[in-house]
């Protein structure tokens, strides 16, 4: 299994997707030019204090059973979810992306009655890049995987969705190393700092050419 | 080979199709090397260049995509020069002389220093190593294809034209968006890959055919190398596991001829294309002309994701001048102690205020320049889009910082010195930089317009002798200070017309020169400059920020009738302090702070406060009247999507600056009232997430409710013990995630087998109003509903 870390992720800012996720609605939301510039200038700081890193693995899956998935070297997930997510999927790839640990020290530091209206936007910020990281992690590998005919699902699997409990996250963690992106795993299974996230997706192949 | 490329200029050339979906479709297990499978089977790669050839390549690609020593070392151990001979002897066997081969290079996998860990030297090598492989079983061009990252296509074509001069293509692929994954676009690539010396460029893989005609298009006007489109058979579908390609043969082919007229000259097919394809492809374009090439040479300079091209006398451009350490003791200091926070401000900055291109100097005594310009290079290279001017004197200094720039950069500058010029006009030639021509030969500064002209003609001269045309070239107009030669703006004005309208050049002038040791310096260089531009002034390298460039630009377009209705200019500066000003001449003290709130106006809230309290208003009274209403409005605005979160929250937080203002009056009227409700909020035990949380404190703060935030991660047991202390309490719980809403659950049933008087309201991205239900409590969506749920319970 090779471990490839991203020490350095650069996306474009997803503005569309952090005013979304603000709550900003297209042709409703009325904004005058000095609140436009207040937002922008929180985003343009966020992005100061993001640092984008991410890693990925790829492993094979050894067995898919009703309830479980068991990949190479014996490595476990329990979960009838992931399970049916992967019935199709020969391989998985792993994954982790976090935005780092300045922008959730902004977000908390302003939250808590300093500047909460910069928090709310250093928080949309720092989700969207980091969910961006994660979709740059899921392209980097489908162009590595297009040349061997693979391809990975469209959608990712992260613990916590349905079944595939938090603990997973323990597996995932250990795995990729995660303490070598600076993030760290709290006793309840959630990763600090807070804008990191890991997600499984499978690898599909063997060739179906129409010609 | 040469024979060839002149036909490009006549006919459509023809490439192969896939080869890795061939080999897997010929008996290639998944999971293996294919350059090490093809060696143990070379018939049947052998059979697939055969087929292509036979099909109508008439160049076919060696199947080495992936034979340099990072990605074969993954299978075993290998000698990778020899494994590239050997497959390179296969295909050359395989056409029989029928077809050209071309050497082929694939990315290692690994990101290039700026955008990742692997050394650029490092990539050269690994290259190197490659190519020379490729070399000695006598290929007759070399591709570089599928590369995602320009530093990784820079390194590779470095590498081959390092050894050979043969014919080198370079083709990239990009995303749906129309960018690599590093944010290289096709236009940006293409210039980039050009000017550095690579004979064709184009894209492969990528998508369909039709996706590509549009790559093809944004590049055709800048290009002056042949264009390759190698699309994918359609987009890979990914169908119970299985990969298939929608495009067969007829309709992949059916674009061909599209693609030419877009500006393609080569074309073949990648990922799921067959020899099938490949020989429709051939009876498509088959007595085809290829579009002409538009451009011998092009004023356009690019970083790794962005190209900004010189217009001339038609647009201004300004090249950012604050990245200078000459006068700057923190910029100074920054560069002495290796680090970069400084830069990246200045570059922003720069870049907000209108600069197009930022100037790189770093040169200070007792500073190693070379090691330091490389590092900022690099470091700006990842952290601004604007291209880079490099500026320094020193020739070790700029090739180390061309060698690893990902983009087309501009040097600034090349003078007439005999001992420098040939050997600067060389670097400059050999990284494809554009350079700022600076009329200086010896000591003495040319003082006239006549003087400059000799200069001037004498480096274009010599220019044009190694292959540079006058689009590469911008000619340094030169500024002298009139507070000590009063006739240096009119000789530099000369000089600027000459150059734009005889030599047909790009002009620059360092602008603040001409105002040195003068007061009022703004004034002088404004003047300066439309002077200037009048003269058909293309550059200008200034602090924009000092320039007010967008606004003069905003001006100039309105001026131009460029603007229509004056449309942009009034929108830039028809902005709040306009309504901010209307309001305090027109509105009451009250309503001044009922429009304070809902505008989210933190900075006059508190005067607009104190001046209401001055006309006698009853504090509690206020509130009640005025502000509750207002953040009423705001909160009806948000439910209608008026205004989105910050809105919101922006106004929460001026209403919490105005009743701060008012506490003292509040205080009184409190005491004659009695005591308020208080609400606990707390994230439960196992979570960390508390923004949403935050925001429902502020709001209920502003409504008059007493709030205790207990945090986040918090205990059911301490939150039993808080409530236990109130005689009624609502109590508010947040979860962001579905592991941790269950301990919801956990605090409510301990509070009813206790039998506490108090009331629940969960809230949090995974909670819904039936979970809340189930448990016992009352649901919130957001922080608007938490306060309606909370004075209902009240």
């Amino acid at each position: 299994m090779q471990i490839e870390y991203f020490n350095q992720i650069t996306i474009f800012t997803p503005k569309d997707k952090i005013y979304s996720r603000l709550g900003y609605s297209k042709g409703i939301t009325k904004l005058n030019g000095k609140q436009l510039d207040e937002v922008e200038g929180y985003i343009e700081k966020a992005l100061e204090i993001v640092e984008l890193r991410g890693v990925g693995a790829i492993l094979p899956i050894n067995k898919i059973e009703a309830s479980k998935i068991i990949l190479a070297e014996g490595i476990t997930f329990a979960s009838e979810s992931l399970a049916k997510f992967l019935v199709d999927s020969k391989e998985v790839l792993l994954m982790a992306a976090t935005s780092g640990l300045k922008i959730v020290e902004a977000v908390s530091k302003n939250s808590t009655g300093k500047n909460v209206t910069a928090a709310v936007v250093f928080d949309a910020v720092a989700s969207e890049m980091t969910d961006g990281a994660l979709s740059w992690i899921i392209n980097y590998f489908n162009r590595q995987l297009s040349r061997e005919n693979k391809q990975l699902t469209p959608r990712r699997f992260s613990a916590g969705y349905g079944d595939f409990s938090l603990k997973n996250q323990k597996i995932i963690y250990d795995i990729l190393k995660l303490g070598q992106l600076g993030i760290s795993l709290s006793n309840k299974y959630v990763l600090i700092p807070e804008k990191s996230v890991t997600a499984v997706a499978g690898i599909g192949f063997k060739q179906e050419n129409k010609e | 080979m040469k024979n060839k490329i002149k036909l490009l200029n006549n006919r459509v050339l023809v490439l192969d199709g896939a080869t890795g979906t061939q080999l897997q479709k010929r008996g290639m297990p998944s999971g293996v090397s294919p350059e090490v499978w093809c060696l143990r089977n070379p018939k049947v790669i052998s059979a697939i260049h055969a087929d292509y050839q036979k099909a109508g390549a008439e160049i076919v690609y060696t199947s080495t995509f992936g034979a340099n020593r990072i990605k074969l070392k993954f299978y075993g151990n290998y000698n990778v020069g020899k494994v590239n001979k050997d497959l390179a002897l296969i295909a050359k066997k395989a056409v029989k002389n029928k077809a050209l081969v071309a050497g082929g290079i694939g990315p290692t996998g690994k990101f290039v220093e700026p955008f990742g860990p692997l050394k650029f030297e490092e990539a050269v090598e690994i290259f190197k190593e490659q190519a020379k492989g490729l070399l000695l079983a006598g290929v007759d061009l070399f591709i570089i294809e599928t590369m995602m990252d320009i530093q990784e296509a820079r390194a590779a074509l470095i590498a081959v034209k390092e050894l050979t001069d043969k014919f080198t293509m370079v083709t990239m692929t990009y995303e749906l968006d129309g960018r690599t994954l590093n944010g290289t676009d096709p236009l940006t690539a293409l210039n980039t890959l050009q000017s550095l010396g690579a004979d064709a460029v184009g894209c492969n893989c990528s998508a369909g055919p039709g996706q590509m005609v549009k790559f093809i298009k944004a590049m055709k006007p800048y290009a002056k190398v042949p264009l390759i489109a190698k699309p994918n058979a359609g987009m890979p579908k990914l169908v119970k596991g299985k990969i298939s390609f929608d495009m067969g043969p007829e309709k992949f082919a059916s674009f061909a001829k599209e693609l030419v007229s877009a500006g393609a000259s080569l074309l073949g097919g990648c990922c799921g294309t067959t020899p099938e394809h490949i020989r429709k492809v051939k009876r498509e374009v088959s007595g085809l002309k290829p579009v002409a090439l538009s451009k011998k040479s092009v004023g356009l300079l690019s970083s790794a994701r962005r190209s900004v091209i010189l217009k001339g006398r038609k647009s201004l451009t300004i090249i950012g001048e604050a990245i200078n350490p000459t006068g700057k003791k923190i910029l100074q200091k920054e560069l002495r102690q290796g680090k970069t926070s400084f830069i990246r401000y200045l570059a922003k900055e720069q870049e907000k205020a209108g600069a197009s291109l930022l100037d790189v100097n770093v040169g200070i005594a007792g500073i190693d320049e070379v090691k330091t310009l490389k590092r900022i290079i690099n470091m700006l290279a990842v952290n601004s889009s604007l291209p880079l001017v490099i500026d320094s004197s020193r020739g070790e200094a700029i090739e180390t910082a061309l060698r690893v720039y990902p983009g087309r950069a501009l040097i600034n500058s090349i003078s007439g010195q005999k001992n420098k010029l040939k050997k600067l006009l060389s670097l400059a030639a050999k990284y494809g930089a554009m350079f700022i021509l600076l009329p200086l030969e010896g000591k003495s500064l040319p003082k006239s317009f006549q003087e400059r002209k000799k200069i001037i003609l004498d480096i274009l001269k010599e220019a044009k002798k190694i292959g540079f045309s006058k689009d590469d070239i911008i000619v340094d107009a030169m500024t002298l200070a009139v507070s000590s030669h009063p006739k240096a703006a009119l000789e530099t004005l000369k000089t600027i017309d000459w150059v734009s309208n005889n030599v047909k050049c790009n002009s620059v002038v360092g602008l603040s020169n001409i105002s040195f040791g003068l007061p009022k310096r703004n004034i002088i260089n404004a003047a300066f400059l439309a002077l200037a531009k009048k003269k058909g002034l293309s550059l200008a390298i200034a602090n924009p920020s000092k320039l007010k460039v967008r606004y003069s630009k905003l001006a100039e377009s309105l001026l131009l009738g460029k603007d229509k209705d004056a449309k942009a200019f009034l929108a830039y500066f028809s902005k709040a302090p306009k309504e901010k000003k209307e309001v305090k001449i027109s509105l009451s003290a009250e309503e001044k702070v009922f429009q304070a709130i809902i505008e989210g106006n933190r900075e006059d809230v508190k005067e607009f406060t104190r001046e209401a309290v001055s006309f006698d208003c009853k504090a509690s009274e206020f509130v009640r009247k005025v502000m509750i209403p207002a953040i009423n409005k705001v909160g009806d605005l948000f439910d209608k999507k008026e205004y989105f979160l910050p809105q919101l929250i922006a106004s929460a937080e001026t209403m919490k600056l105005a009743l701060l203002e008012l506490q003292p009056y509040l205080k009184e009227d409190d005491l004659k009232r009695g005591k308020k409700t208080v609400v606990f909020l707390a994230t439960v035990k196992g979570d960390i997430h508390d923004i949403g949380k935050n925001i429902v404190a502020l709001m209920l703060k502003n409504y008059g409710f007493d709030v205790v935030d207990l945090g986040k991660d918090v205990s059911a047991e301490r939150i039993i013990k808080e409530i236990k202390r109130q005689k009624f309490s609502i109590v508010g719980l947040s979860s962001l995630m579905t592991t941790t809403m269950v301990n919801m659950k956990e605090v409510i049933d301990e509070a009813k087998r206790q039998g506490l008087n108090c009331r629940f309201i969960v809230g949090g991205a995974v909670v819904t109003r039936s979970f809340a239900r189930s448990i016992g409590a009352e649901y919130a969506n957001d922080s608007i509903e938490a306060v309606r749920v909370a004075k209902k319970l009240n």
